[in-house]
């Protein structure tokens, strides 16, 4: 579904991603881990084109989309649930889940897809008309992430979705991703949480300094790299 | 006691030219984040445009107003257009666009004072008349139509970016710009339209100002500083903010003459635009960052 084919960006000057090839076939959520700075998120911007792309190709359905306009990239079924500030603090939690959507569709679309989200997240429901930045974390994540499924993505890029997040709301999280991929969402996943994204992913790819260094299944979690080094064995 | 609500009064009535210009400085300000102070010549532009039109060529008033308006909201576009945009794709720091800014609110100063002269213009359209006095307050008609259409636009700019879904999107830039072109939204086309209507803001500031006082070439600087120090008292990055800190302002300088020598109208508005920025730089209404943005 979606093929990266030896990707080099950064951000400017700076070169972040030295020739990364990354795969995520239909139905599948393939995880992205690895330290601090080496490029994870920045495999997730390159594809959105909100970084800077030097070399390399991202197709998707087999079409190209290098350099496609962010909105563009949307309309094709990939969205994008960003890290840091993930909502629009002074929108309503209605207006959060309307602004993705009324983008790409016709205002039916968007109150069929304001039901399904509200239905998903009873939550939000009942906080509609409150300002965002008023949610506690857990209902923040909620709300980013009911934007990003009122686009009706068939690919959803997630970075470190689960940062910040108390264990209880995290493993309530990665319930509802699994959940997700029985409805047809592909993902592809940058986690911090290098155990959680092994066991939830298909299949996972570990990026250091820029690079693809270890590529497996869940049977990556017995690689005495991987267990030494983020799965904290050493210690 | 009828001096204090002739101050106020007053007050209202500078508030709302102000507040005009603040009102669509913020507006651009707070979808472009850049200090766009070409906003005050698209203010005496639009006055002189006033004095090109009906007082020199005639045309009815009305018509002016539209033709004035129109080119305004044009004039404003061509500012991002033709300079700012270029220059942000050319990697220009908002910086840079503020330098741009002060050069084109220079440059056009300096176009209208060869065009017509640095002399002070009449518009003349309305005689010199004498007010209304109704409890102790005078009034002119003209100072009564400058509050009633001030309100009426502010009501309308409010439910524009309340109810409409251009309104929301420009809530939504102001509010968080990168996650903004994350959902989606056109970013250029937001811009666009911030220019627009926020110069079209200062079209119809720039007729009421004609209107109640004389026109200078380089009345747009004085202007600009006042519309600015309205939004920085009222939160810059909030258009309701910026319009409630503009009447502010207005109240302040007219109520601190009542005390203080009137040549210092323009020492209240830095005072306060001074205090504002050391201990309030979000202002009265301002918005900070949620709590729970992660």
């Amino acid at each position: 579904m979606l093929v990266i084919e030896d990707l080099y960006s950064g951000y400017g000057e700076l070169k972040v991603l030295k020739g990364v090839n990354i795969s995520v076939g239909k139905n599948e959520i393939v995880a992205l881990i690895g330290p601090n700075g080496a490029g994870k998120s920045t495999v997730i911007k390159s594809i959105f084109n909100i970084s800077d792309v030097s070399s390399g190709k991202v197709t998707f359905r087999d079409q190209d989309i290098t350099g496609l306009r962010t909105h563009e990239i949307i309309k094709l079924g990939i969205s994008y649930l960003n890290q840091g500030k993930i909502n629009f603090s002074n929108l309503t939690v209605k207006e959060n889940l309307m602004i993705g959507a009324d983008q790409i569709f016709e205002p039916e679309l968007v109150e069929e897809g304001l039901e399904r989200v509200y239905n998903k997240f009873p939550d939000l429901r009942s906080k509609e008309n409150e300002l965002a930045y008023t949610l506690s974390g857990g209902q923040q994540q909620m709300l980013a992430l009911g934007r990003s499924l009122m686009q009706r993505p068939v690919l959803l890029l997630m970075d470190e979705p689960s940062l910040g997040l108390s264990p209880k709301l995290q493993k309530e999280l990665f319930e509802t991703i699994a959940g997700l991929r029985e409805e047809g969402i592909s993902m592809l996943i940058v986690e911090q949480n290098a155990k959680k994204a092994i066991e939830l992913a298909d299949r996972t790819y570990l990026l250091e300094d820029g690079k693809v260094v270890l590529e497996g299944g869940k049977e990556i979690l017995e690689n005495e790299a991987i267990k030494n080094v983020y799965l904290g064995g050493r210690y | 006691m009828s001096l204090l609500a002739q101050s106020i009064i007053n007050g209202l009535i500078t508030g709302s030219i102000y507040a005009l210009v603040a009102a669509g400085y913020s507006l651009i300000y707070s979808t472009n984040n850049f200090m766009h102070f070409a906003h005050g010549i698209s203010v005496v532009a639009a006055g002189y445009m006033v004095y090109w039109l009906f007082t020199l060529a005639g045309t009815p008033f009305y018509v002016t107003c539209i033709i004035t308006v129109i080119l305004s909201a044009l004039f404003g576009l061509a500012m991002y257009r033709l300079i700012y945009l270029p220059l942000q794709r050319k990697g220009a720091s908002n910086v840079i666009l503020l330098i741009a800014s002060i050069g084109i609110l220079t440059f056009f100063q300096n176009v209208i004072q060869i065009a017509f002269g640095s002399g002070v213009k009449l518009i003349g359209y309305i005689e010199v008349a004498k007010g209304i006095t109704f409890a102790g307050i005078t009034m002119t008609l003209l100072q009564i139509v400058i509050l009633v259409i001030s309100f009426i636009i502010f009501i309308m700019l409010y439910q524009f970016m309340q109810r409409t879904k251009l309104g929301r999107n420009m809530r939504a830039v102001s509010n968080n710009k990168e996650l903004a072109s994350i959902v989606g939204i056109n970013h250029i086309r937001v811009s666009d339209f911030s220019f627009l209507i926020g110069s079209g803001l200062a079209g119809v500031a720039g007729i009421l100002v004609a209107l109640e006082q004389n026109l200078s070439p380089l009345m747009g600087t004085n202007l600009m500083i006042k519309g600015f120090t309205g939004a920085v008292i009222g939160g810059i990055n909030y258009v309701p903010g910026s319009i409630v800190g503009s009447f502010l302002l207005g109240l302040a300088e007219n109520l601190g003459i009542l005390v203080l020598p009137s040549g210092y109208k323009d020492a209240i508005a830095f005072s306060m635009l001074f205090l504002f920025l050391l201990f309030k730089p979000n202002g009265i209404l301002g918005k900070k960052e949620g709590r729970f943005d992660k």
